[in-house]
């Protein structure tokens, strides 16, 4: 009985749809997060929250757990059965930006805090109505 | 390899920053600017010259790198270049009386921004797009919070914030584009795309343009742009409003072009561009500051080019294309003369002009404003009268009804600025202008009139850019040419 479920459990199509699902999940606790809250460092968390949720995404639809990493070596001579190294190059490159992004956001939030005391994003209204 | 130039020496002379500030204080403004004339001299002569085509440079093909500079990106990347030395140039007249704190730094950011923008309108792989996007995006936040007072960290916020939302739809919908396509080169996207099932196109097409909506301010995803306008610099806003909301729609409507299913959400887009227009012309009549009143034109103008862009035919692509040119010529010279006047009376509010004491600035500022309302012999009328004859040949008289009123709209402010400026008030100690400043103004000035009385002089141009932009196939056939 467990045997079964494990097998069913170890097949590719179970892990992408368990992956699937975990991330959309994780996108919509970040949209919540978003909508929800009003503390501007909360609102950045989520947001980060839902880049995440994207590269949860992503990797776990292009990665196939039969393949190998894709690095020559160790009796690997040639690129075959080997997974795409693109998607994981793509997300690093994007976690970092994304990374870099969040801080500088955290920089304006701190400089903000310190000249006025407000964290709050519906008493950000310096400028102008409408 | 000239396309890798463009995007190389501003990012290795905003790097190299630090090392030029050896030079002495004023190194790093000449050599900027040097550096940003010598740039637009480099567009000119690929544009002056007979025999080149379409450049494609690939760094490790099939993967990697691509840029394709052809006559459609050649003319935004002369844009950005001219309107960047102009900038820069209007800056050194500035900086003598009112120079930015940390002037290595402030150059660092509008060179990063230079070059993104111009990658953006070069590269030719989503993700790199995506890369040059959030370049772009960074370093404006940074401008736009550059002051560190309470109003301008708060735009870089609202900026910060929206662009974070932005990018990731964009990147859901690079993500999306991978996992079905398995490619991210727009030539492979531009063949394979409509074998896609009709939903997840759809998708697709909805996520990228949430995405870009957001960056090209289109109505319901504006929300933000007043704010950003207002609280940063004026100085800052010519280049928002001149430079990077030019190349985002310039990378939306080519993805547009060649992959997204464009002919089903054509009339979308069209209705999507009218009404942003109509509705940022109401809401600019009742703006006191005049950074807001600009920015609410700014984004009734952006509404109309994405409007006239939707629509999709070479004879209004044209027309867009001069209302680009046209567009970011009198709204950078509108910011220039409203950082002018606040670096002297200290005040944006519109009451402001009454009391302004300088009639070269005055006639400039309604200058630009005639242009930017469509006068004939200025720059605004050939885009505007190309435009609406466009959508009279396509037979859309709604939208060329909508369109003239939400112009009549925005003659009623105008009108409200005008009075001001030659109301018979006592005025106010002269506006402090520097050589350079003139300089550019009068530049601004003649080339709003020249685009208005000669514009075959720049119809040549522009004709090939919109021809070459609508034009998948040859696109598709040069990148593949190198990449395979």
């Amino acid at each position: 009985m467990i045997e079964t479920f494990l097998t069913y459990l170890n097949q590719d199509s179970t892990i992408t749809a368990i992956v699937n699902i975990c991330s959309m999940t994780l996108f919509f606790i970040g949209l919540f997060g978003l909508l929800t809250h009003r503390h501007i460092l909360r609102i950045f968390i989520s947001i980060s929250i839902m880049e995440i949720a994207i590269f949860l995404f992503f990797i776990g639809n292009t990665f196939n757990k039969a393949f190998t990493a894709p690095l020559l070596g160790d009796g690997h001579t040639e690129f075959i059965a080997m997974n795409d190294p693109i998607p994981h190059a793509m997300i690093l490159t994007a976690i970092v930006i994304g990374m870099a992004v969040f801080a500088l956001g955290v920089s304006f939030a701190i400089e903000y805090y310190k000249l006025t005391g407000k964290t709050d994003i519906n008493d950000m209204n310096e400028m102008g109505e409408l | 390899m000239s396309s890798i130039y463009f995007i190389a020496l501003p990012l290795l002379f905003g790097f190299a920053t630090p090392l030029l500030a050896k030079l002495g204080k004023n190194g790093i403004a000449y050599v900027s600017t040097l550096m940003q004339a010598g740039l637009f001299l480099l567009a000119l002569s690929l544009l002056l010259s007979t025999t080149w085509h379409v450049e494609v440079i690939s760094i490790a093909p099939p993967l990697g790198i691509s840029f394709v500079l052809n006559k459609a990106s050649l003319f935004f990347v002369l844009l950005f270049t001219f309107m960047m030395m102009m900038f820069s140039f209007y800056y050194l007249g500035l900086r003598k009386t009112d120079p930015y704190k940390s002037e290595g730094k402030f150059f660092i950011l509008i060179n990063m921004l230079l070059a993104a923008s111009i990658g953006l309108v070069l590269s030719s792989d989503i993700f790199n797009a995506y890369v040059f996007f959030e370049i772009a995006g960074v370093s404006a936040y940074i401008l736009s919070a550059y002051r560190k007072t309470p109003k301008a960290l708060e735009a870089g916020l609202k900026y910060l914030i929206t662009g974070m939302i932005a990018s990731i739809f964009l990147l859901l919908a690079i993500t999306l584009i991978y996992i079905y396509l398995g490619s991210l080169n727009l030539a492979v996207l531009s063949q394979t795309f409509h074998t896609l099932p009709y939903n997840i196109k759809v998708l697709i097409s909805l996520f990228l343009l949430i995405g870009f909506g957001f960056k090209v301010e289109i109505f319901p995803l504006n929300f933000w742009v007043t704010d950003v306008y207002e609280g940063s610099d004026s100085l800052v806003n010519a280049l928002f409003s001149g430079i990077v909301v030019k190349s985002y729609l310039f990378v939306f409507f080519h993805i547009l072009y060649l992959f997204m299913p464009h002919s089903e959400f054509s009339t979308f887009l069209i209705i999507l561009g009218v009404v942003s227009m109509v509705v940022a012309e109401i809401v600019a009549l009742k703006q006191t500051n005049l950074k807001r009143v600009f920015a609410y034109s700014s984004l009734g103008q952006v509404g109309f080019i994405f409007a006239v862009m939707a629509s999709e035919n070479v004879y209004a692509l044209t027309a867009a294309l001069f209302i680009v040119l046209a567009h970011s010529l009198a709204k950078m010279m509108i910011f220039f003369i409203i950082t002018s006047i606040q670096r002297s009376y200290n005040s944006v509010n519109i009451e402001i002009l009454k009391e302004l004491n300088s009639p070269f600035l005055r006639v400039m500022l309604l200058l630009s404003m005639l242009s930017l309302l469509g006068i004939p012999l200025l720059a605004g009328f050939v885009g505007k009268f190309l435009a609406l004859k466009s959508f009279a040949v396509s037979g859309e008289f709604i939208i060329l009804a909508v369109i003239v009123i939400a112009s009549l709209i925005e003659s009623i402010y105008y009108f409200k600025i005008t009075a001001n400026l030659f109301s018979k008030d006592t005025k106010r100690e002269k506006v402090l202008l520097t050589l350079s400043q003139k300089v550019v103004f009068s530049t601004l000035a003649l080339l709003l009139i020249a685009v208005g009385i000669l514009p075959w002089l720049f119809s040549g141009v522009i004709n090939d850019a919109a021809h070459i932009m609508m034009d998948n196939a040859a696109y598709v056939q040069a990148l593949m040419e190198v990449t395979q």
